[in-house]
């Protein structure tokens, strides 16, 4: 009989049992894997972990629980009844407290050890640390505590960054010990990989200056300033404002958290311009210097009227860039036609998302010409009627400075394992050859005479350097319908230098306020700020300037204007027909 | 009497005898050389325990130590330690930059290398 209760126990209950057993002993310890770190174009750290601890604890294992609430309490400083509710539970996994700094850590554990107190264990863990704080804030993002990314390149690279946590079965002793020799399975972590991005920290800095002392000069709403490498779609630098600092995220608010470069729609003014003169251009409609007659300043169409800031009479498609004029840029539209127009602003990026791999990109708005009203084909070559991002503008120009080639922006650079073999490394893409490379030529040229005398936007010169342009000043979009009357959009977008662009630079400043109103424009907000920025960028990228050039610009002098003269000199052609505003 | 109680004893056979004093010496050997083999088993499994304790522990110093580094170096630190006047940083004027405008010549040749900045060059004579 005793025998076969025996082989009944130890054969055919074996299993049943040493479930039991092991259910009651064994115990699953998580070996947390390392999340990736993030980094520049020059490996300087924007991630980092820093190591912690999270203490758990087993209800079933804690014996003096009184002593051991006691002690949480003052070491953690966590409220005593919530500890005695969670470690009455009867629960054996209960997280108490995540991200213990391992000093403080390491003293709680030689109390516990002091006091006999069991049930308290430790887990390995690590919590990120941004060394730069607040700079390049939107495109880090964060992670949330169980290290999942929740915002920017921590969330869109996430597959990557992660890891894959490990884990080991493990047996504890009546002292709450582990038993060595019992170990059970084990799985080793995989630390997650190193992301490498496109920003380049120096550049990055430049932005941030430059941006920061705008802010203080002109205390805009919201403000934007991008940097990109034309030929490869690689952004150098990005910063908005508002921002926060990703060390106190917990603190910011939802407004400075977004990323107004891809999340922000806005009329784009007469930057757009370039879209309409690249279409007459492309479609052979025009030459450079063909002639249109831009009405004296004053257009009757469709039953509404569109005005120019100066009566113009004849002007070259060249010219109607340089001067900004609203009725050349709308007659320029008319000549290829509303359907063919819409093709050109869809071929040109609007309307769709970039795919740069940052989260929550928008499409921008661009209606189908079956929904246009019968002045939209004047407004939309002026910036008006269509809902863009920074980013695609950017793009946008970056198509003109890479010969006609839309290259898809992007801000991952590569992936590598901790020990620098790569995994991924991404390469550009050309999405399509949006306009010939002869009509980007051309355009490009037009754009030049914008940062001159001539043109509007003779503040963003940089000495030594010539440069191509576009300025843009849009009256701000009323939610509730409409147009707020003196509040603009200002925006400078151009390439430096012009002949072999090393970048493109978009500074857009959302409801700057000037000392006069009559200086709120884009040559005058926004072209300087580009200046500072590209000057700086120049010598940062070591580009070598043409001194005869810098004879050629005595920028010096063009700083040196009274508002007056400056007005007098380069008077602002968007602004006077936006007052106008389309009709909706 | 002295016939019969000779018959009731008898010998002992030195070799059985001999055979399970080394069985039992062997048992009480294994048994031992289990008990100390465990014993062993236990004590190298707390070394282990400490070693990777230990290992655990420098990793993390390790880890502090370069998040430190990390922090202390970051551009903005050094910007911020810039405005505070630790660090002293002069730009470089224009007229001071060099370029070459050629790729580099051997270490061996002994030539002047031609430069792009004809300030610089006027500068320098």
């Amino acid at each position: 009989m005793f025998s076969f209760r025996l082989i009944y126990l130890q054969a055919i209950k074996h299993d049943e049992y040493a479930g039991l057993a092991a259910e009651k002993h064994v115990y699953k310890q998580i070996i947390h894997a390392e999340r990736g770190m993030i980094l520049d174009a020059n490996n300087e750290v924007l991630a980092h972990n820093i190591p912690v601890e999270t203490v758990v604890a087993d209800a079933t294992h804690v014996s003096n629980l009184q002593a051991t609430v006691d002690l949480l309490n003052a070491e953690l400083e966590i409220p005593s009844d919530q500890l005695a509710e969670k470690l009455n539970s009867g629960r054996r996994y209960i997280v108490i407290k995540r991200e213990v700094p391992a000093a403080r850590a390491n003293a709680l554990r030689e109390k516990l050890r002091g006091g006999n107190l069991r049930g308290i264990y430790f887990e390995h863990d690590a919590t990120r640390l941004y060394p730069n704080g607040s700079m390049l804030c939107h495109v880090i993002g964060f992670a949330d505590f169980d290290h999942h990314g929740i915002q920017g390149v921590e969330a869109s690279m996430e597959e990557y960054l992660h890891g894959q946590d490990g884990y080991r079965f493990i047996e504890h002793n009546r002292a709450g010990n582990e038993i060595v020799p019992y170990r059970g399975e084990e799985r080793a972590s995989r630390d997650g990989y190193q992301v490498h991005l496109t920003v380049d920290l120096g550049l990055q800095s430049i932005v941030e200056e430059e941006i920061d002392a705008a802010m203080k000069e002109y205390s805009p709403q919201k403000a934007t300033i991008i940097l990109m490498r034309p030929q490869t779609g690689e952004i150098l630098a990005i910063a908005n404002r508002p921002n926060f600092d990703l060390n106190f995220r917990s603190e910011a608010k939802p407004e400075e958290m977004k990323n107004r470069a891809i999340i922000d729609m806005m009329e784009p003014g007469s930057t757009f311009k370039i879209v309409a003169a690249a279409a007459a251009l492309n479609e052979h409609k025009m030459r450079p210097d063909s002639e249109v007659f831009c009405e004296n300043g004053l257009w009757n169409f469709g039953g509404s009227a569109l005005h120019d800031h100066r009566a113009f009479g004849r002007l070259s498609v060249r010219e109607v860039l340089i001067k900004s004029s609203n009725i050349g840029a709308a007659k320029l539209a008319l000549s290829v036609g509303e359907q063919k127009f819409y093709e050109y602003i869809r071929r040109f990026g609007f309307g769709e998302r970039t795919g740069i791999e940052l989260p929550g990109e928008i499409n921008g708005v661009i209606r189908p010409p079956q929904t246009w009203s019968k002045i939209s084909i004047t407004r939309i070559p002026m910036g008006h009627e269509v809902g863009v991002t920074p980013l695609q503008m950017t793009s946008a120009m970056a198509t003109i400075a890479n010969g006609g080639k839309l290259v898809t922006p992007r801000i991952i650079k590569s992936v590598t394992t901790g020990d620098g073999k790569i995994i991924s490394s991404l390469s550009p893409v050309i999405q399509r050859q949006v306009i010939s490379a002869e009509t980007a030529k051309q355009i490009g040229e037009a754009l030049r005479g914008v940062v001159s005398d001539q043109g509007t936007a003779a503040a963003a010169a940089v000495p030594g350097f010539t440069i191509a342009g576009k300025t843009g000043t849009a009256q701000k979009v009323n939610p509730n319908g409409g147009y707020d009357h003196g509040k603009y959009v200002v925006s400078f977008l151009g390439y430096l230098p012009a002949d072999h662009p090393e970048f493109v630079g978009l500074v857009v400043l959302d409801d700057a306020h000037t000392s006069k109103p009559e200086l709120n424009y884009g040559g005058l907000v926004a072209g300087p700020i580009f200046s500072h920025v590209a000057e700086k960028a120049a010598r940062y990228l070591d580009l070598e300037p043409h001194e005869e050039i810098r004879k050629a610009i005595p920028i010096q002098r063009v700083e040196k204007l009274k508002p007056a003269e400056r007005l007098r000199k380069t008077a602002p052609a968007e602004r006077i027909a936006l007052t106008d505003g389309p009709q909706r | 009497m002295n016939r019969s109680r000779r018959r009731n004893c008898n010998t002992v056979n030195a070799a059985s005898l001999a055979r399970w004093i080394v069985m039992t010496a062997f048992v009480a050997l294994a048994g031992l050389a289990y008990v100390y083999l465990t014993l062993q088993l236990y004590h190298l499994g707390e070394r282990r325990k400490a070693v990777e304790n230990e290992l655990a522990s420098l990793r993390t110093q390790n880890d502090i130590a370069a998040a430190q580094i990390a922090a202390l170096t970051s551009r903005s630190a050094l910007q911020r330690r810039l405005k505070e006047g630790y660090l002293k940083m002069i730009p470089v004027s224009e007229s001071k930059i060099v370029r070459l405008t050629i790729p580099p010549r051997s270490s061996d040749e002994e030539a002047v290398q031609p430069v792009a900045n004809p300030l610089a060059q006027h500068e320098s004579k």
